[in-house]
């Protein structure tokens, strides 16, 4: 299989066809960050989109210091921070009602989701990023701009804790659905406050 | 969970459990897990941790390429920006329209400051009929074999031309023909041995305008392009025309035995170097280099270690892929002077002596001197300027100095005298 990085220097001279690939392999990995992270699903389409394009843009500028997926994730991470903060001033100027939302989740997931929702953010991104990107530490350190030695031992703190977490009982309460919505991970259908 | 009892911390279970442990250290991982039920305990709750959250799937995405992304890849912009969405202003676009801002204002001032110097410069040397026999003209690289100027006429004399290398279609037809002898590795090594092929040719013409257009028709037929031109000469000799001529290696000898019938020849020579080893040698050290690139980079991807390790990793991928392009690009200027033959062409005219030299008219002569005068006088000017620029305020800084203490001496020497 072709490596990653080479597909993108062929992409940098104008193969469309390794762009083709690159989108192929990580269409999924990068809609499965935003959505995770996203109440929309939409929202989560349409930036995945948007780390698409800003490689394309920047293709250009791109040096290959890095590995390709680390860049990527690096933009979806950047894209999904400006996405926050819009989020937050919209919400904070009242201008975008509640939506629904378009996750159909089980019990066990939004028990799941519960418990890291508890979690602090950056252990929370670490965790995620480690189960669901399946970066290694030195990515996720890269990523967070933290040492590799302090991302181990914030993410065993952070596994030991939603270890805890999972331990009660599986009860979706109101109070539930409030932590998973204070701690910025999207709601599941049919829980509107 | 202390040293005396676990050899290894219960982060490096983890570390362990996730791939991420060094070698040697797993290895003690391994064994002491395989006797400890504590440690085998924390391995069973970090393993429920993970498939506790991997029940959070999630539905594929659409497979198809968005239209969006299509159209961009169609466009292939090259304009890059900043990987933030449309909504807002990053602080490093706006920083960036001023650094634009700036870059324009710059270029505006360049242009005026050529527009007002290249004028004043002309002014001073057009009015000298055979003052400057071998003055410099740069012209724009014309990008295609038709757009090469044709024969000079009487105004090319006493001037001398240079032509940049064109992008004609030939050369852009090579370089394609390069990409995908880039992409097929071993190319042009297929079709037999490599050589560099070079000639060297005197003319003496009777009829230089006529020989220079006929040369430039030759190219064309035969799809070479000119790496070089100069036309120079002086009053009372003949011009001379020099040339480096680019030809595809398979029209050499057509291209040669057409460009003799331009002249009477003088001398000619022809050489070939043989690089066939030379660039297979290459050949195998770029695919040598590429092989080590390719296991720096899954090395860096698959493996883990200390930080220090992935940097020299990291270093020695630079090292690798900086040899790479310096290979390649030998390989494409091999590949290119293996391509195109190098004919160095020299066109002399058969200089005919006047017996009378017309002397410049009254008029010019006059036109000469108002303008010799003038230049003395604006020289003149600038020279007192610039004087006083250059050292008027140390002068000044000085007159300020010496004032008091020079006016102070002359009172006492008029006291004195007094």
């Amino acid at each position: 299989m072709i490596s990653d990085e080479a597909l993108m220097q062929e992409f940098r001279g104008g193969s469309q066809a390794a762009f083709e690939e690159l989108f192929t392999r990580y269409r999924g990995p990068l809609y499965g960050l935003f959505r995770r992270r996203l109440e929309r699903d939409q929202r989560a389409e349409d930036l995945t989109q948007e780390v698409f394009l800003a490689v394309i843009r920047a293709s250009v500028r791109y040096e290959p210091r890095a590995l390709v997926r680390t860049y990527l994730y690096g933009i979806a991470m950047n894209l999904l921070a400006a996405e926050r903060r819009k989020q937050f001033r919209d919400s904070a100027s009242g201008e975008i009602a509640a939506e629904p939302t378009t996750q159909d989740d089980s019990d066990s997931v939004l028990w799941m989701r519960q418990a890291l929702g508890k979690l602090d953010d950056a252990e929370r991104e670490m965790v995620m990023l480690r189960e669901y990107e399946q970066l290694s530490y030195s990515e996720i350190a890269e990523l967070l701009k933290l040492p590799v030695n302090t991302v181990r031992s914030r993410l065993f703190r952070a596994r030991m804790a939603l270890k805890e977490h999972l331990k009660p009982e599986r009860n979706i309460s109101a109070s539930a659905v409030e932590v998973v919505e204070t701690a910025g991970l999207p709601r599941a259908e049919g829980e509107a406050i | 969970m202390n040293r005396m009892t676990h050899p290894i911390e219960p982060e490096e279970v983890m570390a362990y459990l996730d791939g991420e442990l060094k070698a040697d250290r797993a290895k003690v991982a391994a064994v002491h897990l395989s006797e400890c039920a504590e440690c085998q305990g924390l391995v069973a709750e970090l393993k429920s941790v993970s498939q506790n959250l991997n029940t959070w799937n999630l539905d594929s995405p659409e497979s198809a390429m968005p239209p969006a992304i299509a159209g961009a890849l169609a466009e292939n912009r090259a304009a890059s920006r900043y990987a933030f969405p449309a909504h807002g202003r990053s602080l490093r676009e706006v920083f960036g329209q001023r650094w634009l801002t700036v870059w324009r204002v710059g270029a505006l001032a360049a242009i005026l400051l050529l527009a007002v110097g290249i004028p004043m410069l002309n002014r001073r040397s057009t009015k000298y009929e055979y003052s400057k026999p071998q003055e410099t003209v740069l012209l724009v690289a014309p990008k295609t074999p038709e757009a090469i100027p044709g024969g000079g006429g009487g105004g090319d004399r006493d001037k001398l031309e240079t032509f940049g290398k064109p992008q004609s279609a030939a050369t852009a037809k090579f370089k394609a023909g390069q990409q995908n002898e880039s992409a097929g590795e071993h190319g042009p090594i297929a079709n037999g041995p490599m050589t560099i092929r070079t000639a060297q040719l005197n003319l003496v013409t009777k009829e230089f305008d006529k020989a220079r257009a006929s040369l430039e028709a030759i190219l064309k037929r035969h799809r070479g392009y000119v790496g070089e031109l100069n036309v120079g000469g002086n009053t009372g000799s003949g011009r001379t025309l020099t040339a480096t001529l680019r030809v595809p290696a398979d029209q050499l000898d057509a291209t040669m035995a057409e460009v003799k019938t331009l002249g009477r020849v003088e001398s000619e020579s022809q050489g070939g170097q043989d690089v066939t080893s030379q660039y297979v040698d290459l050949q195998a050290r770029l695919g040598n280099a590429r092989n080590t690139e390719e296991r720096l980079t899954d090395l860096l991807r698959n493996r883990t270690g200390k930080l220090s390790d992935v940097l020299a990793v990291e270093q020695e991928l630079d090292r690798v892929r900086g040899e790479i392009e310096q290979m390649e690009a030998e390989r494409k200027n091999m590949a290119n002077q293996v391509s195109y033959a190098t004919v160095t062409a020299s066109i002399t005219e058969e200089y005919k002596a006047q017996m009378q030299v017309v002397p410049p008219s009254t008029s010019t002569r006059v036109g000469n001197a108002a303008v010799e005068g003038y230049r003395t006088m604006a020289d003149g000017v600038v020279g007192v300027v610039l004087f006083l620029l250059s050292t008027g305020p140390s002068l000044l800084l000085w007159a300020a100095i010496l004032f008091f203490p020079a006016r102070v001496a002359w009172k006492k020497l008029r006291g004195l005298a007094a």
